[in-house]
Formats: C-alpha cells, structure tokens, sequence
C-alpha cells in the first residue's frame, strides 16, 4: 500500500471514529514519521526500498484497525473515556441537577448584578411593581432554559474530549432531559424556589426536557458537518 | 489507612515511558524500540499506539513536545517535565513496593 493511501485511509477511519479534529493532523504527522522510521529500519537492515514500505505497513498493520486502536487507547487515557458507562449513562443522575442548580445561580447573580447593582432595596421595590416582576420572572425563565443548554453542552464537550461514541453522548443528554422534566425553578416576589417533583405544575416543562435533546440533536449534527468539511478539506 | 494499588499495573507503561524520558528526550519510534528491547520485548506498544498516550501525558503536563529536525528528519521529541519527574518518582516507590512484597511472597527462586 503506498503511504498516501495508508495515510488517508487512517485519517478517514479516525474522523469516522469521532477522533477530536484538533488532534488528527498531529496524530497522522506522528504516524506519518513511525511509518517511516519502520521503513528506515528496514532499509538498514538489508531490504529493499519496497520490500521495506511492505514491512513497514505490515507492522502498522491495516489502518482501519490501527485507528481503532488508537481510538482505544485515546479513551483509555482519561477517566472519562475508560469508564463511559458511568460517566454517561450514570453520572448525568448526580452531576446534571448540581449543574443546572449553580448554573442558574450564577446566572441569577450575574443578571441581578448587571440590572440592579446589589441593592436589595431597590430590588425589593422593583418586583413590587406587577409589570416589573414579570419582566424578572420573563428573564428567571430564559436563564432557566440556558441553564439546561449549557448543563446539557458540557456533557456534550466531555463526550467530545472522552472521543466517545456518540451515542453515548445521546444517552447522557436523555438523562439529563428526562431530569429536566422533573427539576424546576420559579420565581415569586422576594422568593425564589427551586425542587424536584414528578407533578410540578409548571407550564412549558416539556419544553425544558427537549433542550438537552435539541442541544445533542444540534452538536451531532456540527460534529458531522465539521467532520465532512474536514474530509473535503483534506482531499482537494 | 494504608493506600491500596489495585490500578497499579495499569501505571506500567507510564513508569516505563516516564523513566526513558528521564534518560534523555526522545521521539514515538524510539520510546517504543526502547521498551521493547530493554525489557528483553516483555512488554510492547503496539506500532503507532505510543501517541495518544503521549499525548494525554503532555495534557497531564509530564512530558513537553517540540517538533525538532536531526539529520534532515522532523519529529516530535518528548522531555520529562518537573511534574513527570516527580510522578515518576511516585510511581518508582511504588513499583519498589510492590516488586518487594511480591518477591518476598514468591520466595527467592523468582526474586
């Protein structure tokens, strides 16, 4: 097998396998010079040129399962990667509730802070008024759903940085719209609440369960466009 | 409570890699021929497997990279940094402990 087509057929195998982007090119230069390391090795021990390229790629082995096992070992170096089904299918139960908690606090802090300094009086005024408070509770619902968003993007970036299949990606992000459904928040003048219930009486919770889906649904749907406009990018 | 190591035989490739490291900088092909020579082929990457664990080595910031040219080649070189060294050193009592309790166990004959 010539080295391009060695070469390529690894790369295409990598991005297929959900291989980190950032990390393919390094990751072929690096084969790249293995290949050819083994090949010099086998010029200075006698052979031919040919004879040596033919050792060399035997060594490699085919560069589908080569890429394979790279994979492997890429999961295999992060905690993440060696236990998925814990990470994705269990810990989204624990972390995701944390997550969207500090997340909306954060959140909550940072738009009290910017509208209203910290003047709690002026605060406690401000939500006296019907037509204010409704613009506050407009805004606590909007940061309730990016809360979600970003809960549910940060499992999606620790899949990517995991190389996971992603499916498992889907699977941490249905947990945690399964959590979504039965977490909430809500706003009351000069109160704030936030729970757990199978009953809440919310309204639009629905709508708080299909964000972590439509977040996977639109990574995926990245992944695979990036992942294409990578390949194209490499065969012109 | 005394610290168990029920993992530590996953640490071998890291200890081996670290300790060539320590020796000298080195690139993929070398670390691999290395090993597999020096521990008279017991212990193998399999070709090319090297670089994603030296990679997540250089994330844990225990070896650094630079791409450097010797004798009209360009490879990546890998170095130990002070926190491989010291990783290293952990992981050298460690085997230290281990290989002892072991030996004492198996008796002389595989010491």
């Amino acid at each position: 097998m010539r080295k391009a087509d060695f070469i390529e057929r690894l790369r295409r195998r990598l991005v297929e396998l959900s291989c980190p982007l950032a990390r393919v090119p390094r990751l072929i230069r690096e084969i790249a010079d293995h290949r050819d390391d083994l090949k010099q090795a086998g010029i200075a021990e006698g052979l031919s040129e040919t004879a040596a390229e033919i050792r060399a790629d035997k060594q490699l082995g085919d560069p589908q399962v080569l890429a394979e096992h790279l994979m492997a070992t890429q999961r295999q170096s992060s905690w993440w990667g060696r236990h998925f089904v814990v990470t994705f299918g269990l810990l989204p139960l624990l972390a995701f509730p944390v997550m969207w908690l500090l997340l909306l606090l954060l959140q909550m802090v940072l738009a009290f802070a910017l509208g209203y300094g910290w003047d709690v009086k002026k605060l406690h005024v401000a939500v006296n008024d019907p037509v204010t408070f409704q613009h506050v509770r407009m805004a606590f619902q909007f940061i309730d759903y990016v809360a979600v968003a970003l809960a549910a993007l940060l499992i999606c970036w620790l899949a990517r940085r995991a190389a996971v299949n992603p499916k498992w990606m889907v699977t941490a992000c249905a947990v945690c719209s399964f959590l979504a459904l039965f977490t909430w928040g809500q706003i009351e003048p000069h109160s704030f609440f936030v729970g757990f219930s199978a009953d809440s009486h919310l309204h639009l919770q629905w709508l708080r369960g299909a964000i972590p889906l439509a977040v996977a649904g639109a990574v995926y749907i990245f992944q695979r466009r990036m992942a294409r406009h990578f390949q194209e990018k490499i065969a012109v | 409570m005394k610290k168990t190591n029920p993992s530590f035989l996953n640490g071998i490739p890291e200890l081996l890699v670290l300790r060539l490291l320590a020796q000298r900088e080195m690139y993929g092909y070398q670390i691999v021929e290395e090993i597999r020579t020096r521990t008279g082929e017991a212990f193998s990457f399999g070709e090319g497997c090297i670089y994603p664990y030296l990679h997540y080595l250089e994330t844990e910031k225990q070896v650094s990279s630079r791409r450097r040219e010797v004798s009209g080649r360009s490879r990546n070189y890998y170095k130990l940094t002070a926190r491989g060294r010291k990783r290293l050193e952990a992981l050298s009592s460690e085997w230290k402990r281990v290989t002892s309790g072991v030996s004492l166990l198996m008796g002389e004959q595989y010491a």
